[in-house]
């Protein structure tokens, strides 16, 4: 029986690895292409079935009327990505202890209605606040700028912090507050020497998430900037023309997973010690 | 339930207020004004010649009622993110389950499966596109090398359809895989202990320790999921543009449609505020609903 | 993307200064092969001095438009130390951001690149094209069409940098087959002709549908069509339709009825051309039904099918240097109809020779926004953009997107002259210069609100094409939506727009 389990589970294994790598090796296959490799067919290994070409690297590299940059728009993304979610997760893990920890009433609206509130922001479609965020940026002279992503994107990303560590807080015994503060701490003080310095795990899974959210918006960061900011998936469309280069698309999504792929990594470290107990309920 | 203390009342209060005031007062800000300004535009009839804040009454909602093509995009809505999202549970569990005890290459493999869930959807989707490409594209290329026809990933609406929901269940059961792997991995010992001294095998230790202790996080994992998959839009502009027809267009797409490319602003508002209704609604049914079926049988 | 050229004016003037009298100077650094004389010419640009000012261009994405648009910004800003920032936005969102900036009065971009059909909608934030560029060498040459395109109530508010047309395109590798022609006789008993009216069209391409025909080991397809509902398939679908409904003795309209703005969308004409556009589905490629503008240059560009027609780009990448069908190609009028709606008498009229309606189809134009700072300068890169020895160099670029739209491009030694068959360029010259002439011409609803009309009507046509619904029930529906679109707009408004493409079309213009 149990070997039984055990061969099903090698081909799922194996199976799945194969569906999740193969956009990749496509990907990485066509990044090597050019028109002429294109229109025959589908073609798989250089050399053997077409002519490979290096165009697709190298206009993401080359500025002018060659190629698109790629290196001012991963900079400005990560600077977006990065302030936006640092300020999400300071907020939303202030909040989230505040929620389970304390008991708020505003009227009849108590502590999970207020946690509601918080998640229900992530319903609403970008589209729909795409023209509202639009006019409400440029009274604040806020377009295009940095400033003005940033202060959309922590409007996006505090719920998912929030939600995340709230989940984890809930999974914290409430004795580890109790011995800070007959050890003499405030409750604030509890908070940022004991139990913040245990939320580690927490916090790396808020932080990833807000990080993906961050990084992979298109819909906004394409609606609010003209020329002077320009994040990554905005600057990727800008190929999305009728003649479609499937060389620079290709080599660029190979290029644009690397930096997120790097926090996989670090947070399966996490998930493997075991450590990552009580970060979700 | 607040933390006993030598403290006053007062620095009580003013704690209490200083760990979620600062999130709730800057959430509040931001999305105040377009939310209030999405409900006044609901009410206008800015449209691509007229743009400013006339007063129309209910008549944008009186079309909403009527506008069939915005119903069927929810029912289509509802039918892909349930299915999508139910695939995303039951594979990602497996997953988490498979690599759960020492596997070899477990490392390498959790970190795999991670990758898809960090990638941007509207570039993955245009690289899934030249994936599906019919004539060109290597899906249909290695079926046929298998003798199977060409396969209308792209012109056909079940083929539509179905290259929508691989390339979510592609992106997002990463997504249930990291949270039932941490749920699994912080699981007690004890009822595997029970259960193997009772002499359950592989099945029904799942079934009757597992899938209950699991409880909690599938249902905020369910949830959480339903809310982003329902949102589900760069993977419809990039891959299908709701089509063919309008086979694959969801909600969100259709809003995109009426709000961005005609420009009827005033229009697309109060179609946002009625989904957003809609779907505030079902959720919360849902998550009641799922809060009975899963905790009740931990009971 | 943005970009930023800067250079010191100083240094520019320096090396100027110390070298050779201005005109000549040689500009084949920038990749043309000589400076052409005009009013915007390298030399002329060359003296301008803008530095310390900046341009701001939108644009489509790249390459078509987008690449020569990011060329020529870094030439503009190397010769005059401008500098000039360039954004790239894919076709299906620059309406939206062109549109919010105009709206709400943020002064985005000075300079503009769009498809000219929305000059209804954009006609109000738009500068006139001042006396001097309407009276430069270039725009003087411009041909009466594209000058028509470019003006609104008698003002020309858009700049021509592109001329576009919908045309037939087939393999003469095929069709010049003796061989071939003689097997096509004998099976079908008729002769292998172009095609001259759409049901010919459908006949050829099904007869030559899934076979190997030109022996490369896979197989060739009928027709490539743009056939996507959110791509070009509206223009495709005009194409079709536009010989049964326009009818060359009928005034007044062609969408809408003019006076009484009825639409007419659902005449019978427009339901025969979707008809036979259903019907042509069978000769599509695998996925064809699907295929946008860049899958139908690949698939007729790359020698996948027999026949396509659209505008020029197919044509001009099929005859790249490095295609593989290179000079295997000829240009035709889009085929026509033999019966045509009258719809002042309610009938179907015969023609015994078909009947053509040459569909003058959108295409790229550009423009300098009425907010703009720096309207000068914006409209001197757009005269700079244009100029002769730059039209030359990008028309023969397929994948730029500029196509032929002066007197002086309908000429066959500059064809030959680029390595073009005497056939292949022949009746490209032919074919486009025809079109020029004819009085029975069909242009866009260029009108306010005209991506809902089209977005309407391709909805429409494609759930036909699906199968969903009969051609007369499809076309039916749109036209119940367009007088609900044509309400909202106001039919006044709508009326006094739609009266500039009537000019147009009835000869007047």
């Amino acid at each position: 029986m149990n070997k039984f389990y055990h061969i099903l589970k090698t081909l799922f294994l194996f199976g799945w690895s194969l569906f999740v790598v193969f956009p990749f090796l496509w990907a990485l296959t066509t990044s090597f292409k050019d028109a002429n490799a294109i229109t025959s067919g589908a073609t798989y290994i250089p050399w053997v079935d077409y002519e490979p070409s290096t165009q697709g690297w190298t206009s993401l590299f080359t500025t002018g009327s060659q190629g698109i940059n790629i290196v001012g728009p991963f900079i400005d993304s990560a600077a977006v990505t990065l302030i936006a979610s640092l300020v999400s997760l300071a907020l939303g893990t202030l909040a989230a202890y505040g929620l389970s920890r304390f008991e708020y009433r505003l009227g009849f609206v108590k502590n999970a209605d207020i946690t509601f509130f918080f998640i229900s922001q992530r319903i609403m479609p970008p589209i729909v606040l795409a023209i509202p965020f639009f006019l409400m940026l440029k009274e604040l002279g806020a377009l295009d700028t940095i400033f003005g992503l940033v202060l959309v994107y922590v409007a996006l990303l505090l719920p998912i912090a929030v939600w995340v560590m709230t989940d984890f807080f809930a999974g914290i015994p409430k004795e580890l507050d109790e011995m800070a503060m007959t050890d003499g701490c405030s409750p604030i003080g509890a908070f940022f020497r004991v139990i913040l310095p245990n939320s580690v795990p927490g916090l790396v899974v808020a932080g990833m998430f807000c990080l993906i959210f961050g990084w992979n918006d298109f819909f906004f960061a394409f609606t609010l900037t003209f020329t002077e900011t320009q994040l990554l998936p905005v600057s990727i469309v800008s190929l999305n023309s009728s003649v479609t280069p499937w060389w620079s698309l290709s080599a660029f999504a190979l290029i644009s997973v690397a930096p997120l792929a790097c926090v996989a990594v670090i947070v399966e470290r996490y998930m493997s010690r075991g450590t990552m107990s009580g970060a979700i309920r | 339930m607040t933390p006993t203390s030598t403290f006053g009342v007062n620095t009580m209060l003013s704690s209490k207020h200083f760990f979620l005031l600062p999130a709730l007062l800057t959430l509040v800000a931001i999305i105040l004004f377009p939310l209030l300004f999405t409900i006044r535009v609901s009410f206008s009839s800015w449209d691509v010649f007229q743009s400013g804040l006339d007063y129309i009454g209910g008549k944008n909602y009186g079309r909403v009622l009527a506008d069939e093509r915005f119903w069927q995009s929810l029912g289509r809505l509802s039918l892909l993110s349930l299915i999508s999202v139910s695939l995303q549970y039951t594979l990602g569990f497996a997953l988490a389950l498979a690599v759960w005890k020492q596997v070899r290459g477990g490392r390498f493999l959790r970190v795999l499966f991670l990758i898809p869930m960090m990638t941007t959807p509207v570039v993955m989707s245009v690289i899934w596109r030249t994936v599906f490409h019919e004539s060109l594209g290597p899906a249909n290329d290695i079926l046929g090398m298998f003798g199977i026809g060409a396969v209308p990933w792209l012109s056909s609406a079940t083929g539509a359809f179905i290259s929508v929901l691989i390339v979510e269940v592609w992106q997002w059961t990463p997504f249930m895989f990291l949270l039932l792997l941490a749920g699994l991995v912080s699981l007690p010992r004890e009822p595997y202990l029970a259960a193997a001294i009772d002499g359950a095998g592989t099945w029904r230790t799942f079934w009757q320790v597992t899938f209950p202790l699991m409880a909690p996080i599938t249902i905020g994992a369910l949830i959480i999921r339903l809310i982003e998959a329902s949102k589900i839009m760069d993977t419809v502009y990039v891959l299908t543009s709701g089509g063919p027809g309008t086979a694959t267009e969801t909600s969100s797409y259709y809003i995109y449609i009426r709000g961005l490319r005609d420009f009827q602003i005033g229009y697309s508002a109060a179609l946002s505020l009625v989904y957003l209704v809609i779907m505030i609604v079902s959720l919360t049914v849902i998550a009641k609903l799922l809060l009975r079926l899963l905790v009740g049988k931990v009971g | 993307m943005k970009y930023r050229f800067t250079t010191s004016a100083s240094v520019l003037a320096i090396i100027a200064s110390s070298a050779v009298p201005v005109s000549a100077q040689d500009y084949t650094r920038f990749g043309i092969e000589q400076d052409l004389p005009g009013t915007c010419s390298y030399a002329a640009t060359d003296a301008k001095d803008y530095s310390g000012r900046t341009l701001n261009i939108i644009t489509h994405a790249i390459p078509v438009i987008g690449e020569p648009t990011a060329l020529h910004a870094e030439q503009f800003a190397e010769l005059t130390g401008a500098e000039v920032n360039v954004v790239h936005v894919p076709f299906g969102d620059l309406f939206q951001r062109i549109m919010i900036p105009f709206q709400s009065e943020q002064n985005a971009y000075d300079v503009m690149f769009y498809p000219s059909l929305w000059i209804g909608d954009f006609s109000r934030f738009l500068a006139p094209v001042p006396e001097a560029y309407v009276n430069s060498t270039g725009m003087m040459d411009v041909t009466p069409s594209f000058t028509g395109v470019a003006t609104w109530n008698g003002e020309m508010i858009q700049y021509p940098m592109d001329g576009d047309r919908h045309y037939l395109k087939f393999r003469t590798d095929v069709f010049d087959n003796a061989e071939v022609q003689a097997q096509y006789l004998a099976d079908t008993g008729n002769e292998l002709t172009v095609p001259a009216t759409w049901e010919e069209y459908n006949q050829v391409a099904a007869y030559f549908n899934a076979s190997d025909w030109d022996g490369d080991g896979e197989l060739n397809y009928g027709s490539a069509e743009v056939a996507k509902r959110d791509d070009l398939m509206f223009s495709a679908f005009i194409s079709r339709a536009a010989p049964y409904a326009k009818h060359p003795d009928v005034q007044g309209g062609f969408f809408f009825d003019l006076e009484t703005m009825e639409p007419l969308i659902n005449t019978p004409g427009f339901v025969r051309g979707l008809e036979l556009f259903i019907e042509a589905q069978a000769s599509f490629p695998p996925g064809g039904t699907n295929f946008g503008l860049g899958d139908e240059i690949f698939s007729f560009g790359g020698g996948q099918t027999l026949m396509s027609y659209s505008w020029d780009d197919a044509y001009i990448q099929a005859n790249q240097e490095d295609s593989r069908i290179r000079n295997m190609v000829a240009a035709a009028p889009l085929p026509g109809a033999s019966e045509v709606w009258n719809r002042t008498t309610g009938a179907w009229d015969t023609f015994e020779t078909p009947n053509r309606a040459p569909y003058m189809t959108w295409g790229w134009s550009s423009a300098v926004s009425s907010m703009s700072e720096e309207q000068e300068m914006g409209f001197d890169f757009l005269c700079f953009f244009s100029n002769e020895a730059n039209a030359e160099h990008d028309m023969q670029i397929g994948r730029f997107g500029v196509n032929p739209y002066r007197n002086s491009h309908f000429d066959i030694d500059y064809w030959k002259g680029q390595g073009w068959a005497d056939k292949t360029a022949q009746t490209y010259v032919t074919t486009l210069s025809e079109m020029e002439e004819s009085q029975n011409r069909v242009f866009d609803l260029r009108v306010p609100g005209v991506s809902q009309f089209m977005s309407s009507m391709a909805n429409g046509v494609a759930e036909a094409m699906a199968g969903q619904k009969t051609a007369q029930d499809a076309l039916d529906d749109v036209a119940q939506e367009w007088a609900e679109i044509a309400d909202r707009i106001g039919k006044d408004r709508l009326r006094d727009a739609y009266a500039n493409v009537v000019t147009l079309e009835d000869n007047e213009g």
